[in-house]
């Protein structure tokens, strides 16, 4: 939004969060190998904005996300499905006719590598170039800056927000749950709501990726590792993890170092599409992780686009079960390792 | 340390000292045969023992499956299926102390979020499973050249970087030959016996070769001796004898796919390429040298995107530019110590250019745009009548450049193009589909060559007259040019035709 405001776009549109009717109607058949749920969801989306008021469809490759773990891992690469779903996507809605010409639609799928700073303005401005008339690169580098920040501040209040959570977790002596997943199982029609059930029997949730990052609460919950030479930084996942390329694993395996230190996380609940090939190595230590310090974990796999409502309710009440009867123990149990708790939380 | 005992952490091989170095066995795998027994020379040659893994087989995908969590890639599930296998069968040879203390395991690795970065957490499973902990894994990244694993006992030097490269070439090349010659060997077998005398004369010279210097100098040394080059020529010498017939019209089938499965001889990938030959076929392997090429090339190509932005770009540009040249240079040479049999690598700025419309170029994993860049080419030029993509199951980037291909075949719907999952445990499904494409590329090279003769007004007879008297041309070394058809016969019906002075 920041981007294309900054550029004067007047009207954004986005496609209704995901669902098997979508799906069903706008997507299926354009994708022409099997693939995991969320990119044949991709195609839904695509295919619904094809029938809306716009004349310009954005679907970027997005090939590095910016990342919190930047310059603590080797790379921070988006999954070579996501960044090469557009490619294949478009070949199933152009095989037979021109479909994105015949309705009058520019279609603009720019490369996209948020790690390279230098090269992103240059390649969204050499693909919208010849769409938004007059567009120089200064002004793509100016919008991406502002891009940028308006990503920044989605995240900082997103941070807050947990923390805020953690607070009313040590207040009252309650228990939250943390979800490991990909970005987009927030998206009901990917993730299922699974998160939100929780919500409703009283669990905060964290996600991930949106974890506070305040030093002290890192000190609290890292420094004694960084002295023992264990790891060099609180952002350090090569402990666990050694090959660190592909920016989604990394934060999830920090969330799982995170969760195994936080006192107040009690459960991790781990969402993963069919047919992952990113989460399909990273199971046993995730949940080797997590577990290693008493924290419970729970795995929903397996998710596609038939939602599983009533064995999710079924799974959801057992978990819930299990947190209220361990939960304190576990909070017990964690803040023994620790040092006294850090007096920001206490407030 | 309170905190290491209740914290989860990732294994850590114990180091490999260079005392060690003499006594322990380094296990590597995941290429053919050919490659492995020359990798084998390569190592020796530095003072390492080492072991390729045995041949993959069906049941390694079944013994990978126990150990590594669901949702592998095939690949990564035979590998690792492999390895355990292999380290079973030492457990109970040499007991629990001697696989640990006796051997270890390198894998090449780190160049990406699925392609390889990551097989290492699967072996890592099946070293758990085993309850084998202890065993050393080392994961090595071959283009960092003064990487070496702790403990100093394995060192990625220049001499041994070369060596290896060497392998690679040497078992591409003589895989080319091997393809191209039999399918019109006059004497069955006569090839595979080649195949195998060519790998242990080249296997000797690797062992053997001369260590001159040890940076720069060894670099200089290694593209301009002709050391290399005369090993090939013995070899030529060798294949000179193989008699072929090539007026057998077989259509020629291009393998393309994700890197180990294209490579792979085994049931890995259902042995397809000794299937599409005992089916009448001929095929053009996928040689390793242009993955190592495309990713040489995808730096200058970065580089050149990035061309305003980075600092001393010319002298950066011609350094990598270098580096691309030499590389070509080199595989070249030994291309021509065997007659230039072996099919040049395909140049990739070409291929970047022809997969353009459909795949961008950096998009990378599985072949990236080389899958649709290679089809195109193959295609365009008249290289074969059909393409084999081995898409191996799960496998993240592949299925999706192969779904990109839907346009493709949209532009061009005459490119015969089989794309094959492969599962491990479902040959004879991927066999019938195939076999459907296949039927057709017999009927297209059949037509070819009933053209040529056509245009030339030459018989089969005619061209069997003209032999008797040029017995060279039924060498297997001898070349045949390009006439701009993609079957053997069609193209030395041609030839022939030229020689007599019909065209
Ligand atoms: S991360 Fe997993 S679910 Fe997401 S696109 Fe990649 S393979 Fe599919
Ligand atoms: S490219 Fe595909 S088959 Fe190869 S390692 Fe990656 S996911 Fe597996």
């Amino acid at each position: 939004m920041g981007f294309f405001q900054s550029l004067g776009v007047g009207r954004i549109v986005f496609s209704s969060d995901t669902s098997e009717e979508q799906y069903r109607e706008y997507g299926k058949g354009r994708i022409t190998m099997d693939s995991c749920f969320p990119v044949k969801a991709l195609a839904g989306h695509m295919g619904e904005l094809l029938h809306k008021d716009i004349n310009l469809l954005f679907v970027p490759m997005i090939y590095s996300l910016p990342s919190f773990l930047k310059g603590h891992v080797v790379d921070t690469l988006s999954c070579t499905r996501v960044m090469m779903s557009v490619e294949n996507i478009k070949a199933g809605f152009l095989r037979e006719r021109k479909e994105f010409e015949e309705r009058g639609i520019a279609f603009v799928s720019p490369f996209v590598p948020f790690a390279e700073p230098e090269l992103l303005p240059k390649y969204l401005w050499e693909s919208l170039k010849e769409h938004i008339p007059g567009l120089t690169l200064e002004e793509t580098a100016r919008a991406v800056k502002e891009g940028f920040r308006a990503l920044e501040d989605f995240e900082r209040k997103m941070r807050e927000k947990s923390l805020e959570i953690i607070r009313w977790c040590v207040k009252n002596n309650r228990p939250a749950i943390l979800v490991l997943a990909r970005p987009y199982h927030m998206d009901p029609g990917i993730g299922h709501d699974i998160d939100g059930e929780f919500q409703q029997y009283g669990f905060p949730v964290l996600w991930y990726n949106y974890l506070p990052l305040d030093d002290w609460l890192l000190e609290w919950l890292f420094s004694k590792e960084i002295r023992a030479g264990i790891i060099r930084s609180y952002f350090d996942i090569s402990d666990v993890w050694t090959s660190s390329y592909s920016s989604n694993t990394n934060e999830i395996i920090w969330g799982a170092k995170f969760s195994a230190r936080l006192p107040w996380i009690t459960g991790v609940i781990r969402l993963s599409s069919y047919e992952c090939g990113m989460d399909q190595p990273t199971f046993t230590p995730v949940q080797k992780i997590v577990e290693s310090s008493g924290t419970l974990f729970f795995k929903f796999g397996e998710l596609d686009e038939t939602k599983p409502a009533g064995s999710v309710k079924i799974r959801v009440e057992t978990i819930v079960y299990y947190l209220e009867k361990y939960s304190q123990d576990i909070i017990k149990k964690k803040l023994s390792r620790l040092g006294a708790v850090p007096s920001q939380l206490l407030v | 340390m309170e905190t290491k005992e209740f914290h989860y952490r990732a294994y850590r091989p114990r180091p490999f000292t260079k005392e060690e170095r003499s006594k322990t066995t380094i296990l590597f795998g995941g290429l053919t045969w050919k490659h492995e027994r020359l990798i084998q020379g390569s190592l020796e040659r530095m003072g390492y023992k080492s072991m390729p893994l045995p041949n993959i087989e069906r049941q390694d995908l079944d013994i990978g499956k126990e150990f590594i969590d669901v949702g592998a890639c095939c690949p990564t599930t035979f590998t690792a299926g492999n390895l355990a296998r292999t380290l079973m069968t030492l457990r109970e040879r040499e007991g629990e102390e001697g696989v640990k203390n006796n051997y270890l395991f390198v894998t090449i690795g780190a160049c990406g979020p699925c392609r390889f970065g990551q097989y290492h957490e699967s072996y890592e499973r099946v070293l758990e499973g085993l309850n084998l902990t202890d065993f050393r894994l080392f994961l090595l990244d071959l283009l960092q050249m003064e990487q070496s694993a702790p403990g100093g006992g394995l060192e990625i030097s220049m001499p041994l970087t070369f060596g290896l490269v060497y392998s690679m070439f040497y078992g591409d090349l003589i895989t080319d030959m091997e393809y191209a010659i039999r399918p019109y060997e006059v004497v069955e077998g006569s090839t595979d016996n080649m195949v195998r005398e060519s790998v242990e004369l080249l296997y000797e010279r690797l062992k053997n070769r001369p260590i001159k210097g040890k940076k720069i100098d060894s670099l200089i040394w290694h593209v301009f001796t002709g050391y290399f080059v005369d090993a090939l020529k013995e070899v030529r010498r060798l294949w000179d004898e193989i008699e072929v017939d090539r007026l057998r019209v077989k259509p020629k089938v291009k393998i393309t796919g994700e890197f180990w499965l294209q490579t792979h001889e085994g049931d890995g990938n259902y042995n397809i390429k000794r299937w599409l030959e005992k089916e009448g076929a001929e095929v053009i392997p996928p040689p390793v040298a242009v993955w190592m090429d495309y990713l040489i090339n995808m730096e200058l190509f970065k580089l050149e995107d990035a061309k305003g932005f980075v600092k001393k770009y010319y002298l950066k540009k011609l350094a990598i530019g270098t580096i691309a040249g030499l590389y070509k240079m080199v595989y070249n040479r030994l291309r021509k110590a065997l007659n230039n049999i072996p099919n040049p690598l395909p140049d990739q700025r070409k291929l970047k250019e022809l997969a353009r419309p459909y795949f961008h170029y950096r998009l990378t994993g599985g072949e990236g745009h080389m899958l649709i860049g290679k089809a195109l080419y193959a295609y365009l030029n008249r290289q074969a009548h059909m393409i084999c993509e081995l898409s191996p199951y799960g496998c993240l980037p592949n299925t999706m450049s192969v779904g990109a291909m839907a346009k493709v075949l949209g532009d061009y719907p005459d490119l015969l193009y089989a794309p094959i999952e492969i599962k491990g445990d479902a040959e004879v499904h991927a066999y019938s589909r195939c076999q459907m494409i296949l039927t057709e590329a017999k009927r297209r090279a059949k037509e070819e060559f009933e053209e040529v003769l056509e245009r030339t007004g030459l018989t089969v007879e005619d061209i069997r007259n003209f032999e008797e008297d040029h017995p060279e041309l039924r060498r297997a070394t001898y070349k045949v040019p390009h006439y701009g058809y993609a079957g053997t016969a069609s193209n030395y019906a041609m030839h022939i035709a030229k020689l007599m002075g019909r065209i």
